[in-house]
């Protein structure tokens, strides 16, 4: 009690020392904690949903309360929340303004207030338990309308505030028992048709999207909840085009900024490439470090809707060449016949127009393939745990859709060829725009690609063996897809071979700091298999007769590698310790590519001494291959070609529970009812009235 | 005198709006012709029937009464007609003029001619007499004329029924019967011959009764020559205009697709005209008033919205809609009627529009651009919208499916790369798909068909060096009829896969904007088996073991190492491995390698029916019963006029040698002209061109031939070979007749079955490509397709000849049905094959019909000795030298 009066004291001393009196609106909030305020004035109700909301100080003077309080001003408070909820089926939108706006206060007073209590009791101090159910049904239906009504934009946005306000109350989602009521009273198509309206979408979308990651996630492992099964499934069925768009957009536009951020970058000067690396690492400003939480929100949706839904894959495919429609209708894109598309690289057309950040490409362009531009970036830098929980996102995502057979016809459609130009990471040893023209090739090459240069760039004192793994996991199942389908992709395997050969080398030069960390033997064993792939399965998918030559070639040349790896391994197996088992194996599955290193070997130094030949040419190893595989007997390894399918529980449920909680109080943090001025509001409405 | 008919003329068009209300309300539409007539295809019973039913009106009729009608009347009561536009009126109508006809006969020598304004009022014996042989006579046939007569005379010997009705004829006007109307109320009096008379005839009596006999023909038969007709009507004199215009009117109104394609017709044979007079023409007005879609059906007007809104398929309105019985509002105004209904349509539209966001959302889109910046196809779905304005919504959507198709094309036009067309390509298409099902169709098709999708990633670019003409694939579903058959539901593309976490759920198919709709038209696919496809990789894989014939070790010892649970380790010779990669990859020939620079080759090489189950297993509309795949070629920037010529010329030799047993294949396709630089065209399937066979197999056609279809002595290869030959005949001749150029390889197709089929006839009759003057030979005969024979002695090559011969023969004698669509497309036309007077001369002349069939034979030899020999000498001449008289 003394509390609440220390705390309303020294607000009326603030407030009394600049402003002789007290809001009005303030008076009344003060009333409703003391006794029934409809009893003096009948028509208090009316008049406090005309007052400008006081969100702050609603707020406090929940928090400030204490339980006896509490318990004595609920009957209040549970009026204050039927009016609320009342007013908001009114006509007068300045009532429904102050409604809407006092509901986030009382949400978010009273959890303040209760932050340790069970959440039955803030359902008892809002609403009462015998009318929750009635009071949270009213309430959603009355949001249902506004959001589907033909009402005003910002009305909705509100709306979509109070529910994302509502949502992230609590740290942990799961806990929000408020949320049943709006699992039971679905407000979810209201939300799915504003996703599915093209102008609401551009200014709702964002809000959107992320309100419902957020509620898929409501516990989401306790599968006997009959919401949230009915919640995966609306969303699964309709995260249809609409989403993919929103998608879209907000990840091209983090990608346009991070774009400008590097380009940025560039102008200042740093134009060499270690500085510039470097740069991108501790640059990070407030600015881009906010979109790449943010994207995090839209990201999860992205893997919510991959996840829960084949049927996104489908939209994942689907072109979108009207995505910049929205965003620039100015730009006359597709009738400027001097440019052609995609011939540009993406560091130009930055500089070129700021209006049009994205490459021209885009017009051709599908979620999928924005999907894996901003992996590209997101990829580059894993320096820090947002970033890192970004990529392994990115890599999760990737790894369900490597394992649909659906996304997997489609990224090795012969039909469907694109332009990727991916984000190579400047680096010291290697040019930078070296391949300017990528050619459009099959989605597939794309997220080769994708996956080799994250190998390549990786190999790093603070190993992301995580990544790593799931990066080797994911040219796995792209690989067994080709072999069981008989696709034969026209893709440089060769650099996919030599980056796996360095990374097994990065392993075995760093074993001793690796291994204190990681289980090293796994990966080591994964990329060995790959390699297995590739000389048991070769004959179903390679290309052309000469890869597979071309393979031999490339595992003679780097024999060094297998040969300390099999040393190292056979050292570790020998030894009694935790690494035997893992190590042995790595043992067993190095037999062919050792049987290749022993049979050829010989062979090339023989012909290198018959002829005089100091240094062979590529020409002539290859001819010696060629000419020698019959004398080579090979052992065929079992279960190559299968693989561990992608379960989120129990392995990744940690990590989507952090996640989804980080996601939580950032939104929470971010959601700001009062940047949605009041002004703006009374401007529309004054006018409407 | 003119003036007075021009004035008339002018009334003429602007009179039906007025007054088709009043008169189309007291006259039932449901006679329509398609109900009326007879299916058979010779309308005989019918016309005999309609003598008999008219011999008493006109003694009723104002016909006796008016003393000595004069033409002027006639006509008039011409004009008159073209308002009701009903066939029982239209059919009256004939009776009339021929009741007058024959009046005038009857009293007309005696009586004088009040107006005195038709050239030649009277149908005198004589004058009659002449006009049927004068077409024949102009052919310059002596072969063919007392045939033709022969014919004639026939089936009123013949026909009990014909005999009856000339009988009665004979008794009613006994001996002034002429013999134009004997042959005009024969029963073989066909389309043909009307076309004809109705071109070569300056009767306007005449021209009027077979403006009116049109009626009677079945719609087919006509739209045949629906391009001579309209230019006809384009660019010959105002009797003929008259005539032919209340049937077109009459059919506009009956059918959106004739009145598309009339107005697309319009336009291209409008172009040659100075565009001075192109703009005050017939043709553009007429066109005119078929867009602006005053040409609806008025019984059919008031209730067509509802029936249009592709997400209201109403399915309990559609049989009202169905057919043309709805004359039942007689009384009302229809007009007002009209007015009130649309409005209460766009309430309901507006109610709907609330759940159905796509739409809502469209038109905003739709209007906030230009129309050629993304793309027209944006207003097909604002069939919704289009009601609220109250715009004309009858022909929108096809003209807007049609448009944005162009509009793709204009667009690939400027990017520089195959690549990045096809590219650009798939994703306009994609685009376009957004819109789709909706009310629109492929009007090359045969069958009535809504298209619901279209498979983007399937289209393809095809070779032109800076057009850009492309081809795609459309999903369709058949239906009853296209403009009175709800548009099925959208299915969206995710449809065929279930939910992976959650199961067997009822009811999860229905997304917010479908709940609104009912299914009616889609069955309840939720139970469908077939719609769900394969999910796991690991069922996709067992079908793939089975069917791999070659002995493959590694994929054996897969499943039986897993199986097996024997440590025993199993060893490969990595020679196998090897091996077996260089044999696959040699042994997969019989599709083509992907080709940047020929897109096309692969995905044409790929046989329609695996493309057809391909494709209809990834769609969303595969399960549907009526579930068609069609395709078409767009071309944009391409003056298809021509090929429309040639296309109806192969069309009639078809008919022709199909009649006189000569078994000569040849495959016309169809061609839709949309304007004079624009149109679609039919692709032929399952045939890719020699150019590609040549190119992608590098070897020589009989090889080609011996690898698709097998050795020298297997039925499968007899077949091909005897396919070739047939085509190849056919092929011949009409290059020869029809003088095509240009016949590279590129423009000669195979197909799976070894016919070959020509296309591209950019370049015929007086047109040959510049640079090269002319080609020497009388059409192309390579050693290679001599080879395919069989070579120069084989039993196939003297077969080829035969046929070649047999197929002249047959040609010749019905000359004049090929010369007439050829004749008639001449006039007022700027094309590049009329260039030069010579142009219909020549043509008979290589019809050689004062040759004997020895000499027929002999002419066929020198051909293609001459085209053999061509190859490899220069200039061979036998056929001059034979045309000379010299054996």
């Amino acid at each position: 009690m003394s509390q609440v009066e220390k705390k309303a004291g020294l607000l009326r001393r603030t407030s009394s020392s600049k402003k002789p009196l007290k809001e009005k609106v303030v008076l009344m909030y003060d009333e409703i904690f003391k006794e029934d305020p409809a009893k003096n004035n009948p028509r208090f109700w009316d008049e406090l949903f005309l007052m400008k909301v006081n969100l702050e100080y609603l707020e406090t003077k929940l928090e400030c309360l204490d339980g006896d309080e509490l318990m004595k001003t609920k009957d209040n408070v549970n009026s204050l929340f039927h009016h609320c909820v009342q007013t908001l089926a009114e006509e007068h939108q300045i009532k429904v303004v102050n409604a809407l706006q006092t509901l986030c206060a009382l949400f978010r007073g009273v959890h303040q207030k209760n932050k340790s209590a069970s959440g039955f009791d803030i359902i008892n101090m809002l609403m009462g338990f015998d009318k929750a159910e009635h009071r949270m049904k009213d309430l959603m239906e009355s949001l249902d309308s506004l959001l589907c009504g033909e009402g005003s934009e910002s009305l909705k946005a509100l709306c979509l505030k109070l529910l994302l306000c509502l949502v992230t109350v609590t740290d942990n989602i799961s806990q929000n028992t408020i949320l049943e009521y709006v699992m039971i009273n679905s407000i979810f198509e209201a939300v799915l048709q504003i996703l599915s309206d093209v102008s609401s979408r551009g200014r709702h979308g964002y809000d959107a999207v992320v309100l419902l990651a957020l509620l898929v996630n409501y516990r989401k492992y306790e599968a006997s909840l009959s919401a949230s099964l009915s919640l995966s499934l609306s969303l699964s069925l309709s995260l249809s085009l609409s989403l993919s768009l929103s998608f879209s957009l907000s990840l091209s536009l983090s990608l346009s900024l991070q774009y400008k951020d590097k380009e940025e970058e560039n102008q200042g000067g740093f134009f060499s490439t270690l500085t510039s690396m470097v740069g991108s690492m501790f640059i990070a400003d407030a600015e881009e470090k906010l979109s790449v939480q943010t994207n995090e929100a839209i990201l999860l949706a992205l893997y919510e809707a991959v996840h829960l839904n084949r049927n996104f894959i489908t939209v994942l495919a689907q072109s979108h060449p009207e995505i910049d429609i929205p965003t620039t209708p100015t730009t006359p894109v597709p009738t400027t016949p001097t440019t052609p598309l995609g011939t540009t690289p993406p560091s130009t057309d930055v500089m070129n127009s700021s209006e049009l950040p994205l490459d021209p490409n885009l017009q051709t362009s599908n979620l999928l393939i924005t999907f894996l531009k901003y992996s590209s970036i997101v990829m580059q830098d894993t320096k820090d745990e947002h970033r890192l929980n970004s990529a392994r996102l990115c890599l999760i995502i990737l790894t369900c859709i490597a394992e649909d057979q659906y996304a997997d016809a489609f990224l090795h459609d012969d039909n469907m060829n694109f332009r990727v130009n991916l984000h190579r990471m400047p680096m010291r040893h290697r040019k930078k725009a070296a391949e300017k023209n990528v050619p459009s090739r099959p989605l597939v090459c794309a997220v080769l690609d994708l996956m080799v240069e994250f190998v390549v760039t990786h190999m790093m004192k603070d190993f992301p063996m995580d990544l790593y793994m799931r990066c080797v996991q994911v040219i796995h199942k792209l690989i067994c897809y080709q072999k069981k389908c008989r696709i034969r992709l026209h893709y440089t395997w060769r650099e996919l071979w030599s980056a796996l050969i360095n990374l097994l080398k990065f392993l075995l030069s760093n074993e001793t700091v690796l291994l204190a960390k990681h289980n090293i033997f796994h990966l080591a064993l994964l990329v060995v298999n790959l390699f297995n792939m590739f000389i048991t399965y070769g004959d179903t998918f390679l290309p052309t007769s000469n890869s597979y030559d071309e393979l031999y070639y490339e595992i003679v040349r780097m024999h060094q590698v297998f040969d300390n790896l099999y040393c190292m391994v056979l050292r570790v197996s020998t030894n009694a310790g935790q690494w035997k088992e893992p190590a042995s194996k790595v043992t067993h599955s190095l037999v062919n590519v050792r049987a290749i290193i022993n049979h050829f070997n010989p062979k090339i130094e023989s012909y290198a001494a018959v002829n005089h030949i100091s240094q062979l040419s590529e020409d002539q190893v290859l001819e010696v291959v060629r000419s020698n595989y019959d004398t080579l007997t090979l052992k065929l390894q079992d279960g190559l070609d299968q693989y561990e399918r992608y379960s989120e529980q129990p392995k990744e449920a940690a990590f989507f529970k952090d996640l989804v909680r980080s996601i939580s109080l950032n939104v929470r943090k971010n959601v700001s009812l009062n940047t949605l001025s009041q002004d703006i509001l009374l401007k529309e409405f004054s006018t409407i009235s | 005198m003119g003036d007075v008919e021009l004035e008339q003329s002018v009334a003429q068009t602007e009179e039906p709006q007025q007054h088709t209300p009043s008169t189309a309300s007291s006259v039932s539409i449901s006679s329509s012709p398609s109900h009326s007539l007879p299916s058979s295809p010779s309308s005989g019973p019918y016309h005999h029937h309609q003598p008999t039913s008219s011999t008493p009106s006109p003694t009723h009729s104002d016909g006796p009464a008016i003393p000595s009608p004069s033409l002027g009347v006639i006509s008039e009561g011409v004009t008159e007609l073209t308002l009701v536009i009903d066939p029982e009126v239209a059919k009256k109508a004939c009776q009339e003029v021929l009741q007058k006809v024959k009046l005038l006969k009857g009293e007309g020598e005696g009586s004088g001619f009040e107006g005195g304004c038709g050239p030649d009022p009277t149908l005198a014996n004589g004058t009659v007499h002449n006009k049927p042989t004068d077409p024949v006579s102009v052919g310059g046939g002596g072969i063919i004329k007392p045939q033709k007569i022969h014919e004639e005379e026939d089936p009123e010997s013949l026909t009990p029924g014909s005999v009856k009705s000339a009988r009665r004829r004979q008794r009613h006007n006994p001996s002034k019967q002429s013999w134009l109307l004997r042959l005009f109320e024969s029963k073989l009096f066909d389309v043909s011959m009307a076309i004809s008379y109705l071109h070569n005839s300056k009767e306007p009596g005449v021209q009027a009764y077979i403006g009116n006999r049109l009626f009677s023909f079945r719609h087919e038969e006509v739209d045949f020559y629906l391009p001579q007709l309209l230019n006809m009507y384009i660019h010959m004199d105002e009797d003929v205009g008259d005539a032919i215009k209340p049937y077109v009117v009459h059919r506009c109104r009956q059918s959106i697709s004739f009145s598309l394609q009339c107005a697309w017709l319009l336009g291209a044979y409008s172009s040659d005209m100075h565009i001075s007079t192109q703009r005050h023409s017939r043709g553009t007005k007429l066109r005119k008033l078929i867009f602006s879609d005053e040409l609806k059906p008025a019984g059919l007007r008031a209730r067509r919205p509802p029936a249009l809104t592709p997400f209201c398929p109403l399915p309990n309105a559609t049989p009202a809609l169905h057919g043309h019985g709805v004359g039942g509002e007689h009384g009302l105004s229809p007009t007002k009627r009209t007015h009130q209904r649309s409005k209460s349509d766009a309430t309901v539209s507006i109610s709907l529009s609330s759940n159905l966001k796509r739409t809502a959302s469209n038109p905003k889109v739709e209007s906030s651009q230009d129309e050629d910046l993304s793309s027209s196809s944006e207003s097909l779905e604002c069939e919704n919208h289009d009601c609220k304005t109250g715009t004309p919504v009858r022909l929108t959507p096809q003209r807007d499916f049609i448009k944005s198709l162009m509009g793709i094309g204009k667009r690939l036009a400027t990017l520089p790369t195959k690549e990045q067309k096809t590219q650009r390509l798939i994703s306009e298409l994609s685009l376009l798909n957004h819109k789709l099902p909706a009310r629109v169709w492929l009007p090359t098709s045969a069958f009535d068909h809504h298209v619901v999708r279209v498979p983007h990633t399937q289209a393809v670019v095809l070779n032109s060096k800076d057009k850009a003409p492309y081809l795609i694939y459309v999903e369709v579903l058949e239906c009853e009829d296209f403009e009175t058959s709800s548009v099925p539901v959208r299915i969206s593309e995710t449809r065929i896969r279930s939910t992976r976490s959650v199961e067997n759920l009822p009811d999860c198919g229905i997304t917010a904007d479908q709940r609104a709709v009912s299914f009616s038209t889609v069955p309840n696919y939720d139970d469908d088996n077939e719609a769900w496809s394969v999910d796991d990789i690991g069922e996709l894989q067992l079908p793939e073991i089975h069917t791999n014939s070659c002995d493959n070790i590694s994929q054996f010892s897969v499943d039986s190492i897993t199986s097996l649970d024997s440590k025993e380790p199993i060893f490969i010779a990595a020679g196998d491995i090897r091996r077996r990669l260089s044999e696959q990859l040699a042994h997969t020939p019989t599709t083509f390698r992907r080709d940047p620079e020929d897109p096309s080759a692969m995905a044409l090489k790929e046989p329609w029916q695996e493309k057809v189950q391909r494709i209809r297993e990834g769609s969303p509309y595969g399960h549907i019963p009526t579930w068609r795949l069609l395709s078409v070629i767009v071309k944009c920037g391409d003056d298809l006029r021509q090929e429309l010529l040639a296309s109806q010329v192969l069309q009639q030799l078809q008919v022709i040698w199909e009649q006189e047993r000569v078994p000569i294949w040849i495959k016309p396709y169809k061609i839709l002209v949309i304007s004079s630089d624009s149109g679609m065209i039919e692709p032929i399937v399952n045939a890719v061109s020699i150019h590609q066979v040549k190119k992608q197999s590098q070897m020589p056609l009989l090889d080609y031939f011996l690898q698709e279809h097998g050795t020298h002595t297997t039925e499968a290869f007899l077949t091909a070979q005897r396919n070739f030959v047939q085509s190849c005949a056919g092929y011949c001749l009409i290059c020869y007749l029809l003088q095509v150029k240009d016949r590279h390889n590129g423009n000669i197709l195979l197909d799976a079955d070894g016919h070959i089929i020509h296309i591209d006839f950019g370049f015929i009759l007086s047109s040959s490509p510049r640079n090269l003057g002319f080609e020497t030979s009388a059409f192309k005969l390579t050693s290679e397709f001599v080879d395919v024979m069989g070579g120069l002695d084989g039993d196939m090559f003297n077969y080829y000849k035969m046929l070649m011969l047999q197929g002249l023969i047959a040609a010749r004698k019905h000359m004049d049905k090929v010369i007439q669509i050829v004749e008639i497309m001449q006039q007022g036309s700027q094309l590049p094959c009329f260039h030069g007077s010579s142009t219909i001369r020549s043509l008979k002349e290589r019809f050689h019909m004062s040759l004997t069939e020895e000499q027929l034979q002999v002419l066929v030899e020198q051909m293609v000795d001459g085209s053999m020999r061509s190859i490899t000498t220069k200039l061979y001449d036998g056929f001059q030298y034979l045309t000379n008289g010299i054996m």
